[in-house]
């Protein structure tokens, strides 16, 4: 049930001592899949933003006011995503956090883009916490939009040279990948990166997106290729079936890969998955213990897969809110987004900040390995991830696009 | 007849006036249910008139929508200048295409198999658009802006508005006017019996394609509505769940008769938007709404609604009055039975009471109907079935005592009302 999240008793308690000037509180909107087959990311982006904000509105919210926080449902289509938009625009909302798909995410950005050509005096900022196609920091990027997570080359090249360093990559890599704009940035990704970390690519294969169900036929051609290591950015079903297929044919490769900390993956894949590597934006058994603690008192659980994300994203632009200052009168969002480009947030790995070029956040990568005796095992098993190294974000960041050209306020 | 033209002129009177009163969310929402009635109007061409069963026309809606995106990007940057009021014109060509030509394929099978083609047409575009980026974007989508046009900016929502009602309301004429036509006349012979068109000298399968392309033509136009609504289109549209949707809309709304799908989009998608923004378990509900109206009332609520229009003489609705009002109470009882049950599993399994649970060790008292509801006090699960039990039966009475009053009727009037009313009480056949 959506609500502004409020302190309600702080709210009438200031109405009635000081009902002359009544502050502009920070109206923000959760655009999320909370209904739907997605329900389970968009849940998880939701629960993190708000413990972010309800951290913020503990030490004194904004502006005098308690930040206000609703959920919209965007049912997980791009139709309601421009439908929520729109309501929480006439909801007044200021921010738009947003991340369980990048089609939403093209939505979203698009709309609050278009929004802001025709409400020069009253933009939204939107905070990206999950949607990782390329384009969405290339062609469509524009100074209102602000991308907390990763793209493909900004995962596989750390993912790389931590396993290069390990010696786990090998001469002979293997590229499988979901024929969709994800996968191919993925696969060339790999294919860029050859030389950089001296490997071949020896075959590279783009399969249908979650319809296969037996990757027998795959294994057979990954066997005959023998290849040192297997790097995939495949995700869900296609990347469990894939690693049980490869189970099944008593292969011994190495997998690098995005998505393996998505909850269910490690208790799905079994034994399996030991061994293989993830390249993810945070690793909670590098962090302080004080902090996954609070979050699993507030929340029930762990802050797992794109969880950690959401909680840098939003603690970032919560950091930028202390650096703005509008005396109780009206907000202004531009100054809100001009002070997310001159922050620096430490989120527990270092520091963390926004490149002003893109709009992308140049965070520090962690390449973690599945293995048993971690701190924090996940999905009832024994095994966890254990961090390998941490690759600092300007050393795993890839060069602004070309493609992005931002006009920024005057 | 005549009361009928002046529900619509009423109607349209409050579909023109109402809107600026509206906030931006409600105008927008109002677009996409008139998007959707458009969309189900122009399947149940098919559907509905000609009796054939697509399962696939999410790929007319979807070819639509990416024609005019491109055609907007080409007038965004300054190519190709076109009107933006006519850009649906375009959308409806492409489209009349697509359809005429997969309706060629389709239309060679009936019944099942015309479906599963529909279904393998429309499921060959999805998997291709995602491949295919320069077309259909990728999966960030195509986006493009609305120009100026007629001295309009089309920059505020309730200019789309209009400019989507008056597109939608001359479409729905256009098929409501081809009903009326002899070659509509054909439509519906093809649906009662396609042999006998053949006996008759027309060509069956020439007829089956022109009717899928008109119908493919007008779901072009929706979904070059919805392009233009939303400034984006994405390969998500050619879903099987867009698809699903129209047959839905169209379904609970009846098939068999024209308004009917028009009816059943209007309100299944604001009840959609309304009931989305308060539960997430609105597509429970949805799906409850369908099972009961294709348990209760397979024609579906146009079809009621057309059953008591017609009978609008014959029934004694003196004595029909307390009866609906007794059903409608125990309805509602029922009702709130259902959604206080729903409801509270819902906020009582959600993670969050579980984590606050974990955290308090006491099972907090939660807000369901503006109360607090103890999770182990007896009351609050005697509460709904307090509601249900003595709802059923209501309704039960209810419902013997209005059939018998739709059914007395048979004795004592005229031949032809019988038939209608056997119809009503059996449902659609």
């Amino acid at each position: 049930m959506p609500r502004w999240i409020t302190t309600a008793a702080a709210i009438t308690a200031l109405g009635a001592i000081a009902p002359a000037v009544q502050a502009e509180p920070l109206k923000i909107a959760i655009i999320e899949s909370l209904s739907g087959p997605q329900t389970s990311t968009g849940r998880l982006i939701a629960t993190a933003a708000e413990y972010v904000i309800d951290q913020a509105n503990t030490n004194g919210g904004f502006n005098g006011e308690p930040i206000q926080v609703k959920e919209y449902d965007n049912a997980g289509d791009t139709s309601g995503a421009a439908t929520k938009f729109r309501e929480a625009a006439a909801d007044g909302a200021h921010v738009i956090i947003q991340g369980a798909s990048s089609a939403i995410g093209g939505q979203v950005t698009e709309d609050v883009r278009k929004h802001n050509i025709r409400n020069p005096d009253n933009p939204i900022i939107y905070i990206n916490v999950g949607a990782e196609a390329m384009e969405l920091r290339g062609k469509k990027c524009h100074f209102h939009a602000f991308h907390f997570t990763t793209t493909a080359p900004y995962r596989t090249v750390p993912l790389m040279q931590v396993m290069s360093e390990q010696g786990d990559l090998g001469k002979r890599v293997y590229s499988i990948n979901q024929n969709y704009s994800w996968g191919r940035d993925m696969e060339t990704a790999i294919v860029d990166n050859a030389d950089r970390f001296d490997y071949q690519v020896v075959d590279k294969v783009l399969h249908e997106v979650n319809r296969i169900q037996d990757f027998s036929p795959f294994v057979a051609r990954i066997k005959s290729e023998n290849p040192d290591s297997v790097i995939t950015g495949n995700w869900s079903n296609d990347l469990l079936l894939l690693m049980k297929a490869v189970g099944d044919a008593n292969l011994d490769i190495t997998f690098g890969t995005i998505f393996m900390d998505q909850p269910g993956n490690v208790a799905n894949a079994g034994d399996v998955a030991e061994g293989h590597y993830v390249a993810h934006s945070s690793n909670i058994e590098l962090l302080d213990e004080a902090g996954p603690e609070a979050y699993k008192k507030a929340t029930g659980h762990y802050p797992v897969f794109i969880e950690p994300t959401t909680l840098n994203g939003v603690g970032l632009f919560a950091e930028a809110l202390k650096q703005v200052n509008f005396d109780g009168g009206d907000i202004n969002v531009n100054e809100i987004a001009l002070a997310m480009e001159n922050t620096t947030f430490d989120n527990g790995l270092g520091g963390m900040h926004v490149r002003k070029a893109d709009h992308q956040a140049v965070i520090p990568i962690v390449v973690s390995q599945v293995a048993s005796g971690v701190k924090y095992p996940v999905d009832g098993t024994e095994l966890g991830f254990k961090p390998i190294k941490t690759v600092a974000g300007e050393d795993a960041i890839y060069p602004a696009q070309d493609s992005c050209r931002m006009r920024r306020p005057k | 007849m005549r009361y009928a033209l002046i529900a619509i002129l009423a109607l349209l009177a409050l579909l023109i006036i109402a809107p600026p009163l509206l906030g931006t969310g409600w105008q927008y929402a109002l677009i996409n249910a008139l998007i959707a009635a458009l969309f189900a109007a122009a399947f149940n061409l098919l559907v509905g008139q000609g009796g054939m069963l697509s399962f696939g026309h999410a790929a007319y809606f979807g070819v639509g929508a990416f024609t005019v995106i491109h055609l907007m990007q080409s007038v965004e940057y300054g190519d190709i200048p076109f009107p933006t009021v006519l850009l649906p014109l375009a959308g409806a060509a492409v489209s009349l295409l697509c359809g005429a030509l997969a309706g060629f394929f389709a239309t060679m099978r009936s019944g099942v198999y015309f479906a599963l083609v529909t279904l393998a047409l429309a499921e060959l575009l999805h998997s291709l658009a995602p491949h295919w980026d320069e077309m259909f974007g990728g999966e960030a989508g195509l986006s493009s802006m609305r120009m100026p046009s007629l001295g309009f900016t089309f920059g505020s929502t309730l200019e789309v508005y209009y400019l989507t009602l008056s597109w939608v309301v001359i479409c729905i004429g256009l098929l409501y006017a081809y009903t009326r036509t002899p070659f509509g006349r054909l439509t519906l012979a093809l649906r009662d019996n396609e042999q006998r068109i053949r006996f008759m000298g027309f060509n069956a399968h020439g007829t089956k394609i022109v009717v899928f392309a008109i119908s493919a033509m007008f779901s072009g136009v929706a979904g070059s509505l919805m392009a233009i609504s939303n400034e984006t289109a994405n390969y998500s549209v050619f879903s099987t769940q867009v698809s699903a949707l129209v047959v839905l809309h169209t379904f609970v709304g009846g098939s068999t008769i024209f308004f009917g799908p028009i009816v059943g989009a209007c309100v299944l998608s604001l009840f959609t938007f309304v009931v989305s923004g308060v539960t997430h378990s609105w597509m429970l509900y949805q799906g409850i709404i369908f099972v009961l109206v294709m348990l209760f009332a397979p024609k579906g609520i146009g079809g009621v609604i057309q059953a008591h229009i017609e009978q609008r003489h014959a029934l004694p609705w003196k004595r029909l009055a307390a009866p609906y009002a007794l059903a409608t109470l125990a309805g509602l009882m029922v009702a709130c039975a259902t959604v206080f049950v729903v409801q509270s599993l819902e906020i009582v399994l959600s993670r969050e009471y579980a984590a606050a649970v974990a955290r308090t060790g006491e099972y907090a008292p939660y807000t369901v109907f503006a109360r607090e509801w103890q999770v182990f006090h007896p009351f609050t699960w005697l509460f709904p079935v307090l509601l249900l039990v003595p709802g059923l039966y209501l309704l039960r009475r209810a419902f013997a005592r209005i059939k018998a009053l739709w059914d007395k009727d048979d004795d004592d009037d005229n031949g032809d009302v019988p038939a209608a009313t056997q119809q009503l009480m059996e449902g659609g056949r």
